[in-house]
């Protein structure tokens, strides 16, 4: 089977798994990062509180996400996830192991480590908010749930883009891993097909352009998204 | 409810583990180190081919994933017949080689653009004054450019270290045992997650803690000119 | 009895240099001889500061030579028809008996006081340390730092940092001393210790280069004055002429329009 009928979307081809494969690794970080922003305003909630207790839960969370190989995190609640799983199941009467569906488990995982990482941006963006606009707001007396909304939300969402857009960039990386729970995305396709092909070097090739291909539209799209949302204020002439 | 003799055991074998994931950690941070500072002069470089070929080399190890990268470089490079039967071949068949090889060319492209953010931040009034005074190129690098970028760069390096740190763990994934490949191992055999998560997060935690300390030292060191202005002035002055 | 003229030191012949299509120097030729305090004035974008820039090659001209006791710069030109130096090395040799004081000051950050006087001599002039950190504690004493050697650039105030960058100039012991605004970063209060050191300076004899708004210093410290306008020397001589009966009428113009600034 030569290259073009092995890449190819014939009946041998991996082309189409593959591509499929691609959509699944971008539909879980997606999904990981909608878990990671809601982990993340959490924390950096938390962080921000004038309570110390607060602060400290958020210390442990982002010092936990942050410092723990993500791998560790993965066997955390893959395996964990299936004890407990298996556990409850038990319970309820249901014989044998079962294990937690590798999308969840990818989700969860993804989203909460990018949420650590999110929490920094969020609160970043949350202390570079100029305080005069605040002041100004609060001065014509509108109430403090309008000025969250129509004030303060936009500006956190101007300034988080740019963090954004490398958690994104590193999610997308740290998705890889999730190959490791048998999730059929992308890394672990282009594992299969190189395995049963024994064409390691051109999966592997082809699987770090296809990262590389979501890298670079995601590059541009969030380049885009920065300069709309960027146009209110003034530019360097230099550009950078 | 927490079995301490389990607890005590994981940590024995986990702990026996550390040394690979230093020596991991240590041979990919100097090799990778010394091929950083290869890949930011080459950026630099007034000559285009040099210049391209170092963006496409960041470009490349910076948007894809290292579990990928690993693959690539172990079971892809593997399965041919000239690198069999290369000198090389006794470095390339080693999973351990390979993952530091693979971990020394991925932080080299994230140094490498850490470096040049720390070139581009020196001040250019002192390049100009050391050119004014007839310094030559090489000495203007070694006195005034390399220590200013250097001090520049120490904050974003020490995230990068951590994350190296991190990054050892998918060693385990090509049959090294460090201490991620340990604890999976425990895992799998007796399911008891959390309890093993424990002792190998605390053992990361604890390795990030240090060197996190350790660079914060040197940049303490490093930086007595940006401290606070010493509170006396010395009595002694010496008569012309 | 008739003295003799102090011999040239410096000499600059035609100098042209464009910034794309911008022409900002249109032929410049200056002459300065030893122990002469040149003041050069003009306009922002009168080319003053671009001009000095060119002696130390700091900026490279487009036309024209430079000497330096005698010795001129070779220049070649490049492929792409731009000029270059064509001996680096001899560059690096003017470029130490040059010293150049800048608007910024430029002390290397990295460095104490003192180690910032002695880096040039020892590492480009190649003179054992010994000597220089003898030399460079007298300067700073003359300068009035001497208490402040083990101090840290960002801990000086500007006025401070700007009298050590012209000791860390004096080190190199410099045939020329070029200097770029010298006064202009700094708050008003500390421009006057600044100019004394530069007056103190002219009065034992230094050849000096001053592009500068002080017009006090031009009217009592220099011997000469340029008066640059659009890139070409509008009218140049003794202080004496130039403010006076010599002077042309867009200088007069331009000491007017400085003294009303001054004044509001």
């Amino acid at each position: 089977m030569d290259l073009f009928e092995m890449l190819g979307f014939g009946e041998q081809g991996w082309g189409s798994a593959v591509l499929l494969a691609t959509l699944l690794t971008v539909a879980l970080t997606l999904c990981g990062l909608l878990v990671g922003s809601v982990f993340g305003a959490l924390v950096a909630a938390a962080k921000l509180s004038p309570r110390r207790s607060l602060r400290v839960i958020g210390e442990c969370y982002s010092t936990l996400f942050r410092g723990v190989p993500e791998l560790l995190v993965i066997y955390l609640f893959y395996f964990g996830g299936s004890t407990l799983i298996t556990a409850i199941g038990q319970w309820f009467g249901a014989d044998g192991f079962i294990a937690t569906p590798p999308f969840l488990v990818g989700a969860l995982a993804v989203g909460m480590i990018s949420g650590s990482y999110q929490a920094e941006v969020y609160r970043g963006a949350y202390l570079a908010v100029s305080r005069g606009e605040l002041e100004a707001a609060r001065s014509i007396g509108m109430p403090t749930l309008m000025l969250a909304r129509r004030i303060l939300m936009p500006q956190i969402l101007r300034l988080s883009l740019p963090g954004l857009g490398n958690v994104w960039q590193m999610s997308l990386k740290d998705s890889a891993l999730i190959s490791v729970t048998g999730l059929a995305e992308l890394m672990r396709t282009t594992q299969i097909a190189a395995g049963s092909t024994r064409q390691y070097f051109v999966f592997y090739v082809v699987g770090g352009l296809l990262y590389l291909v979501l890298t670079a539209l995601s590059n541009q799209a969030f380049g885009r998204a920065e300069a709309r949302m960027g146009r209110s204020q003034r530019r360097n002439f230099v550009n950078p | 409810m927490i079995d301490l003799d389990f607890l005590l055991d994981t940590l024995g074998k986990l702990l026996a583990a550390v040394p690979t994931t230093l020596g991991l950690f240590f041979l990919s941070l100097l090799c990778g180190g010394m091929l950083s500072l290869l890949v930011v002069a080459m950026r630099v470089s007034p000559y285009p081919a040099l210049s391209w070929f170092a963006r496409g080399y960041v470009l490349v190890f910076r948007g894809s994933p290292l579990m990928i990268q690993l693959f690539l470089i172990y079971y892809g490079l593997g399965q041919f017949e000239f690198v069999r039967e290369s000198p090389l071949w006794w470095v390339l068949r080693s999973p351990y080689a390979c993952a530091v090889l693979t971990l020394a060319l991925c932080t080299a492209g994230y140094t490498a653009e850490i470096l040049r953010g720390g070139l581009l931040a020196v001040p250019h009034g002192q390049i100009e004054a050391g050119l004014a005074v007839g310094m030559s190129r090489w000495t203007l690098v070694r006195r005034v450019i390399a220590p200013i970028a250097l001090r520049q760069c120490l904050p974003a390096y020490s995230t990068e270290a951590v994350l190296l740190v991190k990054s050892t763990a998918l060693a385990s994934l090509v049959t090294v045992w460090d201490v991620t490949g340990v604890a999976q191992q425990i895992i799998q055999r007796t399911y008891r997650t959390m309890e093993v998560f424990i002792c190998a997060a605390a053992i990361y935690l604890v390795l990030n803690f240090l060197l996190v300390r350790a660079v914060a030292l040197l940049e303490h060191r490093l930086s007595p000119h940006l401290r606070a202005r010493p509170s006396h002035v010395p009595t002694q002055t010496k008569t012309v | 009895m008739t003295t003799m003229p102090p011999p040239i030191t410096l000499t600059t012949t035609g100098i042209h240099k464009s910034f794309g299509s911008h022409h900002v120097l249109k032929g410049i030729s200056l002459d300065a001889r030893k122990g002469d305090v040149i003041s050069i004035l003009g306009a922002s974008g009168s080319g003053k500061s671009t001009y000095l820039r060119c002696i130390n090659l700091l900026e490279t001209p487009d036309q024209g030579s430079i000497s330096l006791d005698g010795e001129s710069i070779q220049m070649r030109q490049r492929k792409d028809g731009r000029m270059e130096p064509a001996n680096r090395a001899q560059v690096e040799r003017v470029r130490s008996q040059l010293a150049m004081v800048f608007q910024s000051f430029n002390l290397w950050s990295h460095m104490t006081v003192l180690q910032n006087l002695i880096e040039g001599p020892m590492r480009v002039q190649k003179r054992p340390r010994a000597e220089c950190v003898e030399e460079a504690e007298q300067l700073l004493q003359r300068v009035g730092l001497f208490e402040r050697r083990d101090y840290y650039p960002a801990h000086l105030s500007g006025g401070q940092q700007q009298r050590v960058a012209i000791a860390r100039a004096l080190a190199m012991r410099p045939q020329v001393m070029l200097f770029d605004e010298p006064t202009s970063a700094l708050d008003p209060e500390l421009v006057g210790e600044v100019l004394k050191v530069m007056r103190t300076l002219a009065e034992e004899g230094r050849t000096m280069l001053v592009v500068t708004h002080e017009m006090g210093f031009a009217r009592n410290v220099a011997n000469r004055v340029v008066f640059m306008h659009q890139g070409v020397i509008d009218v140049e001589g003794a202080p004496a002429d130039v403010f006076g009966a010599q002077g042309s009428e867009r200088f007069r113009q331009f000491i007017s329009s400085h003294q009303e600034r001054a004044a509001a």
